[in-house]
């Protein structure tokens, strides 16, 4: 009896599986398939080119085209390949940076994608970030976790735990300080880490929504809760919370002082862990936390940069670039990408793996149970790209002289009034 | 004016610029040697912060060199900076031993507007026609390709070589040239066999210097090539960064052995290559 229960378990399962296999063959979809990419450095590389062949092997019928553009380089291009209809699909990502693409009426809506092929499930925790005036316009294929990596010796050491509050937080880093240590490493020769703490701070001070309305240019700068947010800022840095002459280190450089010991945390993303470990710190020393609460109503809004793939709307082989997309958003597929053979990210899909690792363990968990505010993109993705610049030049002069702050807000909503 | 010989000082001063000399000579070479010493560092050491250091783990060169050659597409950066710089060398040569004698032996209406165009071209700074050679390379279907950077390399650098070579004629006796028309061989053949044999020093002197030129070219190589299949060597170092990380030690690696080619060829023809830069100059 029970065998047989075994047996027609698993052929239910088999099933189950084929129906969705032949889901994502796209009932035989064939043709020409043009996909503009941009994922160029080696491993993602590697990966974009592995999924185009086991997509074609799924797919027999269909021929791809996939073109490899520098990532940099593919930021100018995209308006070009779009508007020259040479492309089905491209590479882009979630958030604002999708605002010109979607206004402009370049990326197609795939709502319905989203609808029959249950992506509002298993995606769910992009839906937002994917969803424009009603539309929703890709899919993503990754993201990773940002939050706090921390010393954990060092905090044992001091009798100190991962903080949840603002209040433990700067009891915390009082502490630290009193050791002689700085309580968070930074770099901000090239601004944008000055960004994450922005984000994170405004986010917890005033929310995700609030955070939204200000990098789409709806808030002015010198909003008093804008105010609120530096103020905090300002806590920390005149307890001398961040490390000295942070403007001369590139995000890299700013990790020599974790490792050895001189500051004892970083605001930074999961890309952080790897370096941090061929250093020589182990997981034992090694620990993450979200970043803490500050006002207790507002739910945790997190920043995750999420990669995905859109259908152009002009795209000749819809039918293909359908099922390429259901392919990518599948469990299966994103278990596979994002393993640390490969990207060494986080998977968007709720059903898919991640690698037993106690940094990808714990970011997963955080945006999936614990990011009830919203995912952001991060500030230079989610505000436009002036004004990102202009804003994290200020974020960076703040850093370094907090009596600036009115100038500094001055510049910004200068700014703001030109370039919205 | 030469400065006065370094024996004729005095003792004092002589001792002095003796123990200077090397002091200047460190910290002059203290990027280069800095490179070379990330070169055969490992990654680790930068996240350590141990930059100057012994490193901890041991010396990385062979490991760091060996991923330069096998495991990355330096090969194919080294191979497309070939195919890029000795077209454009031959080619801009070529050009400008033609125009040089064009220009330098006969005398005819517009000879120097036509010589002050040539020149007149390396004074455009190439930020100005950074945007339009884009767009023209692109609309020309040869963007990102080796042949787009190889035809405005010798387009760019012949008005530099047809100054030079044209200098370096007028300098010719004109007798052997006239010596020649009265026993009645054709321009041709005068062009062929009197002229060109007479300007291999110079032929030499310029494949040495715009082969040099043209291989630590960084710019255009960025702005018009961006695959590895056609970029060059001093653009496709960057490729050691990943998405987030910079890999500073296989870039020193990298571009260490992006600079053995130029270098080499400097001290092979160095006798070549100060000719080359005084021969216009002395005119």
């Amino acid at each position: 009896m029970r065998s047989i229960f075994k047996t027609s378990a698993a052929a239910l399962a088999a099933a189950t599986m084929l129906s969705g296999a032949a889901y994502a063959d796209g009932h035989g979809v064939s043709g020409p398939l043009r996909i503009f990419s941009d994922m160029s450095n080696p491993a993602p590389r590697a990966v974009m080119e592995g999924m185009v062949e086991r997509f074609t092997e799924a797919n027999p019928g269909v021929e791809v085209e996939l073109v490899i553009t520098d990532r940099e380089a593919w930021k100018t291009q995209i308006r070009n390949v779009l508007q020259s209809g040479t492309a089905d699909i491209v590479n882009w990502y979630a958030g604002n940076r999708m605002a010109p693409y979607v206004e402009a009426g370049l990326f197609m809506d795939i709502s319905d994608l989203w609808e029959e092929g249950g992506l509002t499930e298993t995606l769910a925790s992009t839906q937002g970030s994917m969803t424009m005036d009603d539309g929703i316009w890709g899919v993503p294929y990754t993201y990773y976790q940002w939050g706090v990596y921390y010393r954990e010796d060092i905090f044992a050491e001091l009798g100190l735990e991962a903080p949840t509050t603002w209040e433990e937080e700067l009891s915390n880093c009082q502490a630290i300080v009193d050791s002689g240590r700085s309580c968070y490493t930074i770099g901000t020769q090239f601004l944008w880490t000055a960004g994450g703490w922005f984000d994170y701070l405004n986010m917890r001070t005033n929310g995700y929504d609030f955070h939204m309305e200000l990098t789409a240019g709806e808030v002015p700068w010198t909003d008093d809760r804008v105010r609120a947010t530096f103020e905090n800022w300002q806590t920390l840095i005149d307890m001398g919370a961040f490390i000295d002459d942070h403007q001369s280190y590139s995000w890299q450089e700013a990790l020599p002082f974790m490792v050895n010991g001189e500051a004892t945390a970083y605001l930074m993303g999961n890309f952080a862990v790897a370096p941090l470990r061929e250093a020589g710190l182990s997981d034992d020393q090694l620990g993450f936390y979200q970043f803490p609460q500050i006002d207790a109503s507002i739910e945790p809004g997190e920043d995750a940069p999420t990669d995905t793939f859109h259908i152009a709307a002009n795209a000749e082989n819809v039918e293909a670039a359908e099922a390429f997309l259901l392919f990518v958003a599948s469990a299966e597929n994103q278990t596979l990408i994002n393993n640390g053979d490969n990207l060494g990210q986080l998977p968007v899909n709720s059903e898919a793996g991640v690698d037993d690792d106690e940094f990808l363990n714990a970011g997963f968990d955080m945006l999936s149970n614990n990011a009830g505010g919203g995912i952001a993109q991060f500030f230079d993705r989610d505000a436009p790209a002036e004004m990102a610049q202009v804003a994290m030049q200020g974020f960076q002069q703040f850093m370094v002289d907090p009596s600036t702050l009115d100038q500094v807000l001055q510049i910004l909503e200068g700014a703001r009034q030109r370039i919205y | 004016m030469f400065p006065r010989p370094i024996q004729q000082y005095s003792p004092a001063a002589r001792i002095g610029y003796q123990a200077l000399l090397p002091f200047a000579l460190l910290v002059w070479l203290i990027p280069l040697l800095a490179v070379m010493w990330f070169s055969v560092k490992s990654g680790d050491d930068f996240t350590q912060g141990n930059y100057w250091g012994w490193p901890e783990g041991g010396l990385e060169g062979v490991t760091n060199y060996w991923m330069v050659f096998a495991e990355s597409d330096m090969p194919r950066y080294l191979w497309n900076s070939v195919v890029i710089t000795v077209p454009t060398m031959i080619g801009a040569v070529a050009l400008s031993c033609m125009t040089g004698f064009a220009l330098g032996v006969y005398r005819f209406k517009g000879n120097l507007l036509i010589f002050f165009m040539f020149v007149a071209g390396n004074f455009v700074p190439f930020q100005i026609l950074m945007v339009p050679v884009r767009d023209l390379t692109d609309q020309m279907g040869l963007y990102d390709t080796r042949m787009g950077l190889i035809l405005f390399h010798i387009a760019f650098q012949t008005g530099f070589c047809t100054l030079f070579m044209r200098n370096f004629i007028r300098a010719l006796p004109r007798e052997l040239i006239e010596a020649a028309r009265v026993e009645g061989v054709s321009e041709y053949r005068i062009f062929w066999y009197v002229v060109l044999p007479l300007m291999r020093p110079a032929i030499a002197a310029l494949c040495v210097l715009i082969f040099t030129f043209i291989w630590n070219d960084f710019f255009w190589a960025v702005v018009l090539t961006q695959s590895p299949e056609s970029q060059p060597v001093t653009a496709g170092i960057t490729a050691f960064n990943a998405q987030f990380r910079a890999m500073y030690h296989l870039m020193s690696a990298g571009s260490i052995v992006a600079a053995i080619p130029p270098v080499a060829m400097f001290f092979l023809m160095q006798k070549h290559f100060i000719a080359g830069l005084t021969l216009g100059a002395v005119k």
